[in-house]
């Protein structure tokens, strides 16, 4: 390499050095200026609160599949065990129709039927009440979504308020909306409930605090 | 009677609004209508008869504590007792729907035993069981 090259090439990093240093400097007066160090501050807050209400939806989502999974499988048990009963006593009434119902096997085997139909019952109801997590997940994926877009909305204002001036079309700059874009002012699902004092965690909670208000 | 009862489902997803009502079917109440939020339940309230309704309370248009608070100042159905279920878990929010004259707060995630204890215990106080 020339000589001529190297102090082309140290300018030309100067100059890059200089500009970023520029730009640094004009949006950190820009944040300053606007007000805008705190929004940022709290763009920085609500970072960990959407990755806590992502592994709410995880954990719930995976709960729901656990349970719907365990459900089915005790369901397949009592369905297998109608299945060989039924042939058994189908075999037994072919072979000794009256022997069958006199030895009380046809009885036993509707017994059986019938205790066997309630437990798959009750696991039908245990697979259809899983399916909340799609109320509650709901109501979460629709928070972080909000505040997703309240930072996108947020950045692209600082992104035209900090444009370079000889940036090519830039776009007139819209006034800085300190307020989120939608803040809702009940809460939905509480991702973290552990040690917060003003939440319950579970219904016996809810019932002790009306009990105590008279209720 | 209270298979007879007519009950009114109120939420904005459609999934819990199934859960509930079969739930309710299962535990004897048939009879069940639903709306996906407050203002399509008020309107329902107004243009047929219910006698209990399952309400949520984070629901667009009108929420729950709205519905609720429209249907104690109607004197035609104030008489008709509203069990709040929602996954709003803060006290200050289960004091508000007490105070509102919710007739029962349960929060979500519930079983079918809850949902059905407290449906019967208000039956039973309000004398339609």
């Amino acid at each position: 390499m020339t000589t001529a090259a190297h102090t082309n090439s140290d300018t030309s990093q100067d100059d890059v050095h200089q500009r970023l240093g520029t730009l640094t400097r004009q949006l950190h007066d820009s944040l300053n200026g606007l007000g805008l160090t705190d929004k940022v501050k709290n763009w920085a807050g609500e970072i960990p609160d959407a990755k806590s209400r992502l592994t709410y939806i995880a954990r719930l989502t995976g709960e729901a599949a656990e349970k719907v999974l365990n459900s089915v499988d005790q369901a397949k048990v009592h369905h297998d065990h109608i299945a060989t009963e039924t042939r058994r006593i189908g075999a037994l009434i072919v072979k000794d129709p009256v022997a069958a119902v006199a030895k009380g096997h046809v009885m036993n085997f509707i017994t059986d039927v019938e205790e066997s139909s309630k437990e798959i019952d009750k696991n039908l109801t245990d697979i259809m009440m899983a399916q909340d997590f799609h109320d509650l997940t709901g109501q979460v994926i629709s928070k972080v979504v909000a505040l997703a877009a309240n930072i996108e909305s947020q950045l692209l204002q600082l992104l035209v308020i900090t444009a370079p001036t000889d940036a090519v079309a830039k776009p007139a700059p819209v006034p800085v909306d300190t307020k989120p874009v939608s803040e809702p002012v009940l809460q939905g699902p509480v991702v973290n409930p552990e040690g917060n004092p003003d939440v319950v965690t579970g219904q016996s909670e809810v019932d002790d605090l009306l009990a105590s208000l008279g209720f | 009677m209270a298979n007879e009862l007519k009950f009114l489902v109120v939420d904005d997803f459609s999934t819990m609004r199934r859960i509930v009502r079969n739930l309710l079917k299962e535990s004897g109440f048939p009879e069940c209508d639903e709306a996906e939020d407050g203002a399509v339940a008020l309107h329902k309230l107004r243009n047929a008869s219910f006698d209990f309704v399952v309400s949520d309370i984070n629901m667009p248009n009108m929420n729950g504590f709205e519905l609720l608070k429209e249907i104690k100042a109607d004197e035609k159905l104030k008489h008709i007792p509203v069990l709040m279920v929602t996954a709003e878990a803060r006290k200050e929010d289960i004091v508000l729907a007490a105070q509102s004259g919710a007739a029962g707060y349960i929060v979500k995630p519930f079983t079918k035993a809850v949902l059905e204890d407290k449906v019967n215990l208000i039956l039973t106080k309000l004398g339609l069981k």
